[in-house]
């Protein structure tokens, strides 16, 4: 950035800042050149506030974060400055400071929560060790340093004794990512950086765990760096938004401001691309182009080639801050015109309107049919030698439903409630323990010997797109023989001119041009957009009838999702295909269904809990859980915000051992006594199109009406 | 505890079905070593029908008797320890044995020993220094020593160390001429000639060296080591409790394998420097076609590996909290 603000030269900030960043760069040497990965940012983090920091992976989010307590991995360099002001003495210049300084900086000063909560922790020692050796390394005072753990565990909402007495692996995902706040917290720091501390876990837990920072910060008075690629989740969190493109700022301002006037052109189109349940459909598009490459930074303003503004000023001049409002910088040149044109921009390209709702082609027969599907895994016990006891956890108990002709179904819910099992089970490559699985009135497992389909039509007709497609396409082989494979086996008849025409002419109409390029390019070569776009040729190009689409969007990035939803259901519709999408995010799976005029399927612990059009799902939900999963949807800008958590405790049952009767009743905030004891039944309960859902309280159950609440005494 | 009844169940099977599969070899194979006792003995004796009884007190199978008879005799006496008469040794098998077991042990255990802590710290220190000089001498030397069979290794230290310059015995396992007992000479007398047997099975710390390297650069990238680095811990606390446990962890069953193992591979070293533990005897009962000194070898080497496996997953719990100890806790 050439161009400084006009503050940046003063020594003392004359605002009560905790860090201080000026002309922070980062990069990596390489044989292609050098890796810039923080390119020249200034920034100040002041003191008590909360900094949400977005960015899109590889935009050098991680490495901000990394940079603020000097502690970027070898071999990468930091320059420039970053200063932190501590509330009494003297200003700390973090880039400078000798080994044993450093040592004494982190986690006393400046702590941070990673990414990898999963993998923070040391697996062959308890997590009390992990304690006491941090006070211990610090020389603090060990049991009032594991008093204070003990207490930042119980406000976590976690068993402190247990907690400490445990190994890493014996806690779930979103107890780990707890623990390890709380041992970011034990030093008492001044301010805590927090690289994407959610990522991994489920809604609810993200929620949760965002409403717990809330009161965290409030009760040790510190500073948060929150660092995401999901703008919605720390809209409310968040004091001050900081949007990063292409290893620089884009915009820095209040939350409020970002959020309802973002003046940089790439802020307006990553809101306009990010998924969520309330914005009208059509104002969703996607970001064309993809991010740049950190060796070859585009000169000038890095956002030009995707942005619709861009002239030769862009092309040439990096674009310094402008005032965009009081304490709302943001790097473009043409911000005002962005904030007045850009949106009217986007609105004129609006054509996709929702096709008529699944309940019109529910008619016909469906293409697929489960019927009381059942998984289980796991040895029970089979005798012989075997003392152990059932070690078996049923992923899926009993669901059933109906796949139509050009039908799309999304299945939502938290991780490890069996909605990938269940989807694998629809397309046959699981086997029900018990039930059915109907392929146009045919059992697809009949004279099936193995884990494989014996009728081959079936197995055509049902395919599957998987979430990774970096490890879904062999790395090995280029597009072409990718592509080609699908139709060697289905299509024999063709030749090789008419198998090249046909790939040619798929990788085109998905946009990846030119395909002539493409077809002899390896997977590495890919985007992780294009890969996903040439997984999902490869089981269309075979003509399938169904298609288990398994978290496809999710590895992707936030501004690439809408394009790949959009170009699922374009293909759907070209194809006349269904899709089986399933999905832990409730934006996506809106998107996709309502757009379709799909459904969408709620999961909680191996049962189907609600099933029904998007639009009903969405915004009238009517059992407990779904209610649940909708609050805990990040939503922009929304008025209505419920602060009210609505589940009684935060971590999942064992799935090895689910509760009794209403699978949810440990959970849910309407919980009665007959909840705990009957299960309840899938019935309709959707005024005008169907909505069946298993919940006592939505049905109106006499029993339910007459029964004590069980949620005080939990 | 169910886990481990189940564990103990397995490993009685697996000797139980070693016996029961030696016996029926034994007794049923065409050309079955009892039928080859009878044939060769049998003449040699006035009465030819002794063969049959002295087969009996040979190999505990009597093949007059009718098999399941037959079977559990042999059974019940090798439950007892009772594994026969060596032939060519004229002693019972359990006794030779007996004698033998210890000297093998003594070697092995040293070489196993020794190849495990030597290849673990060069491993350690490759993994420190990765990518420099010594790292690339060091791995390449490594590589070179695991593809050297052990016994070209021990030719190699015996033409050289024992014949060549004579600092070593060429044969032998204890001094002649000391008495055997706690002094001095007696076991500086047995470290000398075990020296170069153990030393010929450092070819192993090659493989462990370089297991030991990977594991560590696999652990040098863990997020709970950059983690702990911020967290400020002592550079001694992480080199110890966080890269050397959790990289030496995948080892150990190696290291339990190795040792089960070790009676079967003392066969050649010890047949190279005429070393008289368990491995000369089989060889010498092979060559003999000793058949009942031979199935007591095979036998407490299937017993050794067995118990040596059994240790390793019982122990693994204890030192891997992930394990766990109930088998199947873990995920």
């Amino acid at each position: 950035m050439t161009i400084t603000g006009s503050d940046a030269t003063a020594d003392a900030p004359e605002e009560d800042v905790a860090i201080r960043l000026r002309d922070t760069s980062v990069y990596f040497g390489m044989d292609r050149g050098r890796s810039m990965v923080l390119n020249g940012v200034d920034a100040d983090i002041r003191r008590g506030e909360v900094l949400g920091v977005i960015g899109e992976s590889g935009s050098g989010k991680s490495m901000f974060a990394s940079a603020l307590l000097d502690a970027v991995p070898e071999p990468g360099v930091t320059t420039g400055e970053v200063t932190y002001y501590p509330e009494e003495g003297e200003p700390v210049p973090v880039t400078d400071l000798s080994k044993a300084e450093l040592r004494s900086l982190r986690w006393e000063e400046i702590s941070m929560v990673f990414q990898g909560a999963m993998s923070s922790f040391n697996p062959v020692v308890t997590i009390r060790t992990h304690f006491v050796e941090t006070l211990s390394a610090h020389d603090y005072d060990v049991d009032r340093g594991l008093a204070r753990a003990t207490d930042l565990l119980a406000d976590l909402y976690l068993d402190p004794e247990r907690m400490l007495e445990s190994y890493p692996h014996e806690l779930s995902g979103g107890m780990k990512q707890r623990v390890l706040i709380a041992l970011s917290l034990v030093l008492d720091p001044e301010v805590l950086v927090m690289d994407e501390p959610t990522a991994a876990l489920d809604l609810l837990m993200q929620r949760s765990i965002i409403s717990l920072l809330e009161e965290i910060k409030e009760k040790h008075d510190l500073t948060i760096v929150f660092i995401t690629h999901d703008l919605p989740l720390v809209a409310d969190l968040a004091d001050r938004l900081a949007v990063l493109y292409a290893f620089e700022f884009a915009e820095i301002g209040p939350a409020e401001e970002v959020l309802e006037t973002p003046a940089h052109p790439y802020t307006r189109a990553l809101l306009n691309a990010t998924p969520n349940l309330s914005a009208p459909l059509e104002e969703m598009r996607p970001i064309e182009g993809e991010s740049p490459d950190p060796v070859n930074i585009p000169k000038g303003c890095s956002y030009h080639p995707r942005c619709p503004l861009a002239d030769e000023e862009c092309q040439q001049i990096d674009p310094g801050p402008y005032d965009a409002g009081a304490d709302h910088d943001v790097h473009c040149h043409h911000w005002e015109q962005s904030i007045e044109d850009l949106d009217v921009a986007f609105e004129e390209t609006v054509d996709v309107g929702t096709r008529p709702s699944a309940a019109g082609r529910a008619s016909g027969e469906p293409v697929v049919s489960l019927s009381d599907v059942e998984v289980t895994f796991g040895s029970a016990n089979d005798g012989w030698f075997d003392f152990g006891d059932d070690e078996t956890v049923t992923a899926v108990d009993g669901v059933s439903f109906d796949i139509y002709e050009n039908d799309v179904l999304v299945l939502v819910g938290e991780s490890g409630c069996g909605k990938t099992t269940l989807g694998k089970t629809a397309v046959g490559l699981q086997k029900p323990t018990g039930g059915t699985v109907e392929y146009r009135g045919r059992d697809v497992w009949e004279g099936a010997s193995g884990s494989s389909l014996s009728d081959d039509e079936a197995r055509r007709a049902l395919q599957i797109v998987h979430q990774d497609p970096g490890s879904s396409l062999n790395s090995h082989q280029r597009v072409r023989t990718i592509l080609e494979q699908p139709l060697k086996r289905w299509h024999p008849d063709l030749d090789g001119n008419d198998r090249r025409e046909r790939i040619l002419g798929m990788l085109e109409y998905v946009g990846i041009t030119p395909p002539g390029d493409y077809v002899d390019r390896y997977p590495h070569q890919l985007s992780g957009g294009e890969k996903q776009r040439v997984a999902l040729i490869r089981s269309m190009l075979i003509n399938p009838d169904l298609i288990l689409a398994d978290e496809a969007v999710s590895a992707l990035d936030v501004s690439l999702r809408v394009g790949m939803m959009d170009m699922m259901i374009d293909l759907q519709d070209s194809f006349n295909t269904s899709f089986l999408a399933v999905s832990h995010d409730l934006s996506n799976a809106r998107y996709l269904a309502e757009k379709t005029g799909g459904r969408i399927g709620v999961m909680y612990l191996g049962e189907l809990v609600e099933i029904g059009p998007a639009e009903q799902i969405i915004h009238d939900p009517q059992h407990p859980y779904t209610q649940a999963l909708r609050w805990a949807t990040p939503e922009l800008g929304s008025e209505t915000e419920e602060t009210e958590s609505p589940i009684r405790s935060i971590d999942i049952p064992d799935p090895k051992n689910p509760p009794s009767g209403c699978r949810y009743h440990t959970r849910c905030p309407e919980a009665r006594e007959v909840c705990v004891e009957r299960e309840p039944e899938l019935v309709d309960v959707g005024e005008g199109a169907s909505q069946p859902t298993a919940c006592l309280r939505a049905q109106d159950d006499p029993d339910y009406r007459m029964s004590e609440s069980i949620t005080d005494d939990v | 505890m169910d886990w481990k009844l189940r564990r103990f169940g397995q490993a009685a099977f697996t000797v139980w079905a070693v016996m029961t599969l030696a016996f029926f070899l034994t007794r049923m194979m065409p050309g079955n070593p009892v039928d080859a006792f009878v044939a060769q003995v049998g003449p040699q004796l006035d009465n030819p029908q002794e063969a049959y009884e002295m087969a009996e007190i040979y190999m505990n199978i009597n093949p007059e008797a009718p098999m399941h008879v037959a079977y559990w005799n042999y059974m019940t006496s090798m439950a007892v320890g009772d594994m026969g008469q060596s032939m060519s040794q004229n002693a019972p098998v359990a006794q030779i044995m007996a004698e033998a077991i210890p000297w093998t042990l003594f070697v092995m255990s040293w070489a196993i020993f020794i190849g495990f802590a030597v290849g673990i710290s060069l491993g350690a220190l490759m993994a420190y220094w990765e990518g420099t000089k010594f790292d690339t001498v060091l791995t390449g030397y490594a590589t070179i020593i695991t593809s050297i069979p052990f016994y070209v290794l021990a030719l190699l230290l015996l033409i050289t160390f024992a014949y060549r310059l004579g600092w070593f015995p060429t044969s032998g396992r204890r001094p002649e001429g000391v008495t055997a007992g706690f002094n001095l000479p007696f076991i500086f007398g047995i470290i000398h000639h075990a020296a170069l047997p153990v030393f010929s099975m450092f070819v192993a710390s090659g493989v462990a060296s370089l297991t030991m390297r990977g594991n560590s650069i696999r652990v040098l990238g863990e997020d709970y080591l950059r983690v702990a680095r911020l967290r400020g811990l002592p550079d001694r606390t992480i080199a110890v409790r966080y890269i050397a446990r959790n990289a030496i962890l995948p080892m150990y069953t190696g290291l339990m394998i190795a040792i089960g193992s070790m009676f079967g591979g003392a066969v050649v070293l010890e047949e190279i420097f005429t070393y008289r533990g368990m491995g000369y005897y089989m060889i010498q009962a092979v060559r003999a076609r000793d058949y009942p000194l031979m199935m007591g070898a095979f036998t407490i080497i299937t017993i050794a590996v067995v118990i040596a496996l059994l240790v390793a997953d019982l122990t693994y719990g204890k030192i891997d909290p992930r394990a766990g100890n109930e088998g199947n806790d873990a995920f």
